[in-house]
């Protein structure tokens, strides 16, 4: 072992990782070479000044830090089941009004070929929605569906590619 | 991690999850002064520090939902932590980052040392230096880059294993061991400069 090789395994060789044949061969060159000597105490004694420097190092929170810092965290946090609820909401809202145009394109006849295609194969396992289409096509009056139909819809909407429109210009 | 410990962060999460109000008190009497601290070790300035501690805490309550108790909450808000500070050193211009390859021992083609060796450990335990040379580890800590000092700060200076930083910041064991080695060969190197300028000859 040379002294370069010795002082990148230094690490292991002070946290005690090291095993006990590796451990006699760096002893051993460190005893008999003065700069490998010198470097180990030195490296040594780095670490161990930080670990000392750790105890001091502890910034103590400054009460106005703290203060501020547990005013907003507070009151974010109480804010924030609010602000959830907003943002569903407005999922919900999003997520009618594309079903409610869904469904007017699909009652007028004028759905791409490919949402037809997914209500079709939908309808054909979906008795409920079946009938609630067919009903939407007689009557070809627009209206917010029921829940159950809506949620169906908005699933078949998922399949589509982001940004496709569902229905003819 | 214990059992217990595991337990009491599950139960504290689950509160903040129900949006109880003193698990809010709770998280923060736990872990304020902890995420100050690192955030202070890492960012070096108090208003950057706060600002990144409010980021933390509110993304820890925000997604204490996807939170899964496969490390301890601590490791977790730890690595929130380090994250937001990164973010916001990145943000900052920098431009006074050492490159560490200077400060990396020399040997000659033989492997053997190439710089004459200077044996300053019985000199630092002096009193008077004790201070200074307090203030030069953290100075020259500061310099380094962020891929050495994040390393060097939680292992070295928040007292972390090598296993804990590694799961907080994403690396492997030996890749933790290995620039924390670096940055302390670095920084021996810094205060043997530092200390051989004090005293000349």
């Amino acid at each position: 072992m040379n002294c370069k090789e010795l002082a990148y395994m230094l690490a292991d060789y002070f946290d005690g990782s090291m095993d006990l044949r590796l451990r006699e061969e760096l002893d051993s060159h460190i005893a008999r070479c003065e700069p490998c000597m010198k470097f180990a105490k030195t490296y040594r004694k780095t670490c161990d000044k930080t670990k000392e420097l750790r105890k001091d190092i502890e910034y103590q929170i400054p009460q106005d830090v703290r203060d501020r810092l547990e005013n907003f965290v507070r009151s974010a946090a109480l804010k924030y089941p609010e602000m959830v609820k907003e943002y569903r909401e407005q999922v919900d809202r999003e997520r009618r009004e594309k079903v409610t145009a869904l469904l007017s394109a699909a009652a007028a006849g004028r759905l791409s070929s490919i949402t037809a295609l997914l209500v079709e194969t939908h309808c054909v396992k979906c008795p409920e929605c079946k009938e609630y289409f067919d009903k939407r096509r007689k009557a070809g009056n627009a209206g917010a569906a029921p829940k159950a139909i809506e949620s169906h819809v908005a699933l078949l909407m998922e399949s589509l590619p982001p940004d496709e429109e569902f229905f003819l210009a | 991690m214990s059992a217990e410990r595991w337990k009491e962060d599950e139960v504290l999460l689950e509160r903040l999850r129900k949006g109880a109000p003193d698990a809010v008190n709770e998280l923060l009497r736990l872990f304020q002064g902890k995420i100050f601290n690192l955030a202070m070790s890492i960012l070096k300035n108090e208003s950057d520090a706060e600002e990144a501690a409010q980021d933390v805490f509110m993304t820890v309550i925000r997604k204490a939902d996807t939170f899964k108790g496969n490390s301890a909450l601590y490791s977790w808000m730890y690595r929130i932590c380090v994250n937001t500070c990164l973010m916001r050193l990145r943000g900052k211009r920098r431009n006074d980052t050492v490159s560490i390859e200077e400060f990396m021992p020399i040997f000659t083609d033989e492997g053997m040392h190439a710089s004459p060796m200077d044996d300053w450990s019985k000199e630092v335990e002096r009193k008077a230096l004790n201070l200074e040379l307090g203030q030069m580890i953290r100075k020259f800590t500061d310099q380094l880059s962020e891929k050495y000092k994040v390393v060097f700060v939680l292992s070295d200076i928040e007292g972390l294993s090598n296993e804990e930083t590694a799961k907080i910041l994403g690396l492997t064991v030996p890749a933790v061991k290995s620039r924390l080695h670096r940055a302390r060969l670095y920084l021996r190197e810094q205060l043997s400069r530092y200390l051989q300028e004090g005293n000349p000859g």
